[in-house]
């Protein structure tokens, strides 16, 4: 993997990196990939993705209100708030 | 399990017991939080007033399981100071039951480990030797039980996570079929490979809270039942003829342990005595587990990780000053390195123009893998093979780096790719550190396992470590 590529790939996944870091995982990562490489090895054709291992259909529940957690307890985890409301930086 | 009965009923033993855990926990710090006075005030209001199968019996939780008013960290700095507002169906079921949560233990951040030292908090020590890990990534589930403080634990099994640190800890330790215990309540890493597994010093509790827990969920549509499963087929018949384990020939391909090795032929002519036949299986995909199962695991973390965002809760950066910033300073600085490298590789192997070559080709191997299994229990009822191809290692030990670590997942992995309940179990011990083997059986056959699980444990019985409580009612009487 190339250098600059981490840097896409971090901010891709909205994760800002210092040099050292950067470095650092630029190796595992491409230690990684290249173990990776092995499953080349293999002959997948004919072979379907399995997604689940054991997985039926979609299934759904009685479209009903039913009492759910309490929406206070979870404002009391937002990191800002003003009223019933979570702040954050101005968008604009 | 009887001995645990009545502590709630005794405030003196109770008081005691809660006491010498907190005294024992300074050394091997299990707990991230221990609070039993919260978890029976959270099982006293939920009841509905009968007698459960669980009567006053305390557990610990993995603190990536949510309980109503205890932390739920996931051992990471992001969600230090976050509170659950509810319980995860799992806890929820025990609770109904009448058994109460005293409290929340320590994990590799996020689940992402087999040491516990990738916690942000601080490293559980095993104790059976306190320069030795625990495992991981449930370490301090795996630790708290084997010290005797509590009888039971939950924890999560992504790719081992509850069977190779209950193998360092030397008790026993379930990977149950994936889907047969709801995930509702624990927080997602890789949603299609994860299960809530138990760690127990006992066989027959561990049997009686997988009995509890287990069951289809409206909260978890990825939960299922044996009758709408693939079980059921092949039932009948076969429960009186002898039984057949299965061992892997690829074994002989794979860098063991020499003293592991020796070990599981140990007990192969155990279990050869007790009745079974032993019979060698081909499995051509184990040299391939490791790097199907971290493109997928990887791969899902980085969505499911996706979540914390700075915003709605989870450490903030205050510096940020617009919102995506605030996202990418919130990140950076709320999750660990092995997190992050996880999350990287994930997003790497999902990126357009890779996708095909890595993340469609390993779920294409996983297919493979799982027909390998499927093959290989039409002639056997078991699997074995080893838990970890290491004994339990010491802190910051250079051989098992991360990538080493990786490595060593081989033989746990497997179940997670493929759903199939798995079992660690300890079969004996090297230098004063506990050696446990896995059995796998085909879907939603957990009884099975158990059954040779209990077999073996009156053979090698669950060792005892110095570091331990000992039963806490009656004590000296």
């Amino acid at each position: 993997m190339e250098k600059r590529e981490i840097y896409t790939t971090a901010y891709m996944a909205r994760l800002s990196l210092n040099e050292d870091e950067a470095d650092k995982l630029e190796k595992a990562i491409s230690r990684m990939l290249e173990y990776f490489e092995k499953m080349k090895e293999i002959d997948v054709t004919n072979l379907e993705p399995t997604t689940h291992a054991l997985l039926k259909n979609n299934k759904l529940r009685p479209d009903i209100t039913a009492e759910n957690t309490d929406t206070g307890a979870i404002l009391d985890n937002a990191p800002e708030l003003e009223d019933r409301f979570i702040v954050t930086p101005n968008v604009l | 399990m009887t001995n645990w009965k009545g502590i709630t009923s005794n405030d003196t033993e109770y008081e005691r017991w809660k006491r010498e855990v907190s005294e024992l926990d300074e050394e091997i710090k299990s707990f991230i939080q221990f609070d039993p006075d919260l978890g029976r005030k959270l099982t006293d209001s939920g009841r509905t007033g009968r007698e459960g199968m669980l009567e006053g019996i305390p557990f610990a939780v993995k603190d990536n399981i949510a309980v109503k008013s205890f932390k739920l960290t996931c051992g990471s700095e992001i969600l230090k100071e976050f509170t659950s507002t509810y319980n995860a169906t799992a806890v929820e079921k025990l609770i109904a039951e009448g058994a109460f949560v005293a409290g929340k233990t320590n994990l590799d951040e996020f689940g992402m480990g087999s040491s516990t030292e990738n916690s942000a908090f601080f490293n559980t020590r095993n104790p059976w030797n306190l320069a030795v890990v625990p495992g991981g990534s449930s370490g301090g589930s795996a630790a708290s039980v084997a010290a005797g403080m509590v009888p039971f634990a939950l924890g999560s099994d992504t790719g081992g996570s509850v069977r190779q640190p209950a193998s360092f800890c030397g008790v026993y330790g379930l990977k149950p079929t994936y889907g047969s215990v709801s995930r509702y309540g624990l927080v997602a890493y890789a949603s299609s490979l994860e299960v809530i597994g138990i760690l127990a010093r006992e066989i027959d509790t561990l049997e009686r809270v997988f009995e509890t827990i287990k069951g289809e969920d409206v909260m978890d549509q990825s939960s299922l039942s044996p009758d709408s499963g693939e079980s059921g087929k092949e039932k009948s018949g076969k429960e009186n003829r002898k039984k057949t384990i299965g061992i892997p020939e690829e074994l002989e391909n794979v860098d063991i342990d020499s003293e592991i090795r020796k070990s599981m032929e140990e007990s192969l002519v155990n279990f050869r005595k007790s009745g079974f036949d032993i019979r060698k299986i081909r499995i051509p995909t184990l040299e391939y587990v490791v790097s199907a199962y971290y493109v997928i695991a990887t791969a899902e973390a980085s969505a499911n990780l996706a979540r914390f965002d700075g915003i709605r809760y989870g450490y903030r950066d205050f510096s940020a000053e617009n919102p995506e910033e605030l996202m990418l300073l919130s990140r950076e600085k709320g999750f660990g390195e092995e997190v992050k490298l996880r999350i990287l590789l994930g997003t790497y192997v999902l990126r357009s123009g890779f996708q095909e070559q890595y993340y469609i080709r390993a779920q294409k191997i996983r297919t493979a893998i799982r027909n390998d299994f499927s093959r290989a229990f039409k002639d056997v009822d078991l699997i074995m093979m080893p838990v970890y191809p290491r004994l339990p290692f010491e802190f910051e030990n250079s051989e098992m780096d991360p990538f080493s670590q990786k490595l060593a997942d081989i033989f746990t992995c497997t179940a997670n790719l493929t759903g199939l309940p798995a079992l660690s179990f300890p079969i004996s011990l090297s230098s004063g550190l506990p050696i446990g083997m896995q059995l796998m059986a085909p879907p939603f056959e957990e009884r099975r396992i158990l059954e040779a699980a209990r077999l073996y444990g009156n053979i090698f019985p669950v060792p005892i470590p110095s570091r331990h409580l000992g039963s806490p009612i009656g004590k000296g009487e």
